[in-house]
């Protein structure tokens, strides 16, 4: 029998450009300059066969290229080199609800979420009723999306999203979605799948639940497979590999020139690519005047969509005080990751360096909204040199205002009280 | 367990039509009447607002160019061919526009799920001509009451016209949309062509009125020979020519051009369509 996925020899290179040219006009006036990218091998020379009926789990660090993988399946992306053939209908799930209009009823939602499946208007409507009822949507079939719950939404979602009959489900951590009773839920429509003998892949971080739903588990790292076989082996293996090389699996992925000596540390799902300083000219500069503009400049590089996130900046005085900081989140400042793969470009302008003469340090770090993962953490991150040429002492220069008033009645010996 | 839990009943899959080109008709009729219903509902007026703009841009190009400038000269029928000429062009206009943005507004969709990408495209267009064929419907039923259409067997050339405009905006919105993913600044540069376009096209004047090479050149853009056509067609009188009369064998000229804008957009459209995900 022919098995229901083929994967030969596949590769995958992106090239991601350095400059912003999504511009006629910066085509145009940079004709020269066509070829600044960075490549990043995502994937490479990745072959297996999935047989029907088999439970396979996807496994590896983040940015080891499973995404990747999934999208060249669907046919999302397509491969560099080598080939992907899914032999059969297929339905993916990347992520819930994609399609899904907040402006329409959950009727119209379901006529366009199987649309998006392939399914027709007359197929959806003799099974309408069964569709909400299993959703338990029945009272709010009329009701638009937006005002839902979001355990509403997401069981209209998963419900929509098995409709369609498939010989092959694709799935990427939908999981993580739901509270546990959903991943239940979800994990026992799994099973039936896998009783009607339909071919399942999961990419998952969960190793708990690929070890005891997946047959057969493949890991990935640096966009190669290092591992395929049975769930228990592959998953063991890889709790060595994590408490073996803790660091070492999480920068998984070439750092920026600029920054590759640095003492650096998080999960990289963002990452600092190049961290710089600027004049009031917005030249490059390390040397600053007391009262002058500094611009510092991070570029991130967003592997995938994490949400908002929270990019923070902190000055340190050369022996490691802590002198000064704050973060986009503090200062009410949204930094989307999405849509991940791009370039994100990070301004923090101090229109009056308030420092004295010393030398400083800069410390970034990339977390997410709540503080509680670190996707990228770097320091020192750059460096610069301040003088001051007011006599100022001390670390801030002080913008203080003096009065100063003779009060003669006061004090016969002409006592000065000095205010600020 | 809690809610999420529960599903009631048993939901047997339901089998896809075997037929792929029936999956794809039917997620653009869906994008189309999705995106249609989007635009007019929440807004008290609903539908009424894609009247309006067509009807104030009349009320203003009549005053000025009618009434202030006499461009219409002593034709009679020249606020009938001012009217359809407004409705062509926001046709034109509106779903080109729409159809910029409908990759690269779509980033969640083409991320993350997979189907043809000229579908988007498709039911953008789909969506604007829902609107014009409603548009178009009210004025002919209008003008038709007010006695101001002359009809004539040359009136069922219509439909034909209305093909060559549709193929005409779908190869632009083809192109124009592939593009609009890698260079942003195309739409400030569509604006731009598109006012061109609008005065070139012979919307707010009567086309007779240019001459010897102006009217050739004028006449080689194609939405001005589907507007002039479409207007001779509708009006049946002496100062309303067909542009085949009006340019002689030229006409070839324009139609080629929309058959040619068609074959280039579908083309980019095609060799751009995989690096689309990755460029979103």
């Amino acid at each position: 029998m022919k098995p229901v996925v083929e994967v030969s020899h596949l590769s995958k290179r992106f090239r991601l450009p350095l400059d912003k040219s999504t511009t006629l006009k910066y085509r145009v006036t940079h004709w020269r300059s066509a070829s600044r990218y960075r490549d990043l091998n995502a994937l490479h020379d990745v072959s297996f066969d999935i047989p029907a009926g088999q439970f396979l789990g996807i496994a590896g660090p983040n940015g080891c290229g499973k995404s990747t993988l999934l999208k060249i399946l669907c046919r999302i992306y397509e491969a560099s080199s080598g080939t992907a053939v899914v032999n059969g209908e297929f339905s993916a799930f990347l992520e819930l609800g994609v399609g899904f209009n907040p402006e329409l009823t959950a009727r119209e939602n379901i006529y366009l979420g199987g649309a998006m499946l392939g399914l027709t208007r007359a197929q959806l409507h003799d099974k309408i009723d069964e569709v909400l009822a299993f959703a338990e949507l029945e009272d709010f079939a009329e009701q638009k999306l937006k005002n839902f719950s979001s355990g509403m939404q997401v069981r209209l979602a998963f419900t929509v999203a098995i409709l369609a009959r498939t010989d092959l489900l694709i799935m990427d951590e939908v999981l993580a979605v739901g509270d546990a009773s959903f991943q239940e839920k979800c994990f026992e429509t799994f099973n039936k799948y896998k009783r009607e003998g339909k071919t399942i892949v999961l990419v998952s971080h969960d190793l708990n639940s690929l070890e005891e739903y997946c047959d057969r588990v493949l890991l990935l790292n640096k966009g190669e497979v290092i591992a395929d076989g049975p769930a228990a082996e592959v998953t063991a293996a890889y709790h060595r590999m994590i408490a073996d090389h803790a660091m070492a699996t999480a920068q998984d992925l070439p750092v920026a020139h600029t920054l590759g000596d640095l003492s650096r540390s998080g999960s990289q799902a963002v990452q600092i690519m190049s961290v710089g300083l600027l004049d009031g000219n917005s030249q490059p500069s390390r040397r600053f005047e007391t009262g002058d503009p500094l611009i510092l400049t991070v570029d991130l590089l967003a592997h995938r969509d994490v949400g908002d996130f929270v990019c923070g900046v902190a000055l340190r005085r050369s022996d490691g005080v802590l002198v000064a900081g704050t973060n986009t989140f503090l200062d009410h400042v949204t930094v989307p990751s999405n849509p991940p793969g791009g370039i994100i470009s990070i301004r923090y302008t101090i229109d009056s360096l308030p420092l004295l003469s010393g030398g400083y340090t800069v410390q970034i770090a990339v977390e997410d909204t709540t503080g509680k993962t670190t996707y990228d953490h770097a320091h020192p991150a750059a460096s610069f040199h301040v003088e001051s040429v007011g006599g100022h002492i001390g670390l801030l220069e002080i913008h203080g205002g003096w009065q100063v008033e003779r009060k003669d009645d006061v004090a016969a010996d002409g006592a000065v009280t000095a205010r600020t | 367990m809690t809610v999420v839990a529960q599903g009631r009943g048993h939901l047997e899959p339901i089998t896809r039509p075997k037929s792929i080109s029936q999956r794809n008709l039917n997620l653009v009729r869906e994008l189309s009447i999705t995106q249609f219903k989007l635009k007019y509902t929440g807004s008290a007026l609903g539908y009424v607002w894609s009247l309006v703009k067509p009807a104030m841009l009349f009320g203003i190009m009549y005053l000025v160019f009618s009434v202030l400038l006499s461009a219409g000269g002593k034709s009679p029928e020249f606020p009938v061919q001012l009217l359809f000429g407004i409705v062509l062009w926001t046709f034109f206009a509106e779903s080109t526009t729409l159809a910029m943005n409908a990759i690269a507004g779509s980033s969640d969709l083409i991320r993350k799920a997979y189907f043809p990408r000229w579908i988007l495209v498709v039911s953008s267009t789909g969506s604007a001509l829902l609107t014009f064929a409603i548009n178009t419907l009210l004025v002919v039923v209008v003008t038709l009451l007010l006695g101001q259409l002359h009809l004539s067997w040359v009136s069922l050339l219509v439909p034909l016209y209305i093909i060559e405009l549709a193929a005409l905006v779908l190869g632009l919105s083809l192109l124009l949309s592939a593009l609009f993913v890698f260079f942003r600044d195309l739409g400030h540069i569509w604006e731009i062509l598109s006012l061109v376009l609008f005065y070139g096209s012979a919307v707010v004047f009567p086309l007779g009125r240019l001459h010897g090479a102006l009217l050739s050149i004028a006449g080689l853009n194609p939405i001005a020979q589907i507007i002039q056509d479409i207007r001779h067609c509708l009006i049946d009188r002496p100062g309303v020519d067909s542009m085949a009369t009006l340019i002689g064998p030229l006409v070839i000229i324009p139609i080629l051009a929309t058959v040619a804008i068609f074959i280039l957009g579908y083309a980019v459209f095609n060799r751009l369509t995989p690096k689309f995900a990755e460029a979103l």
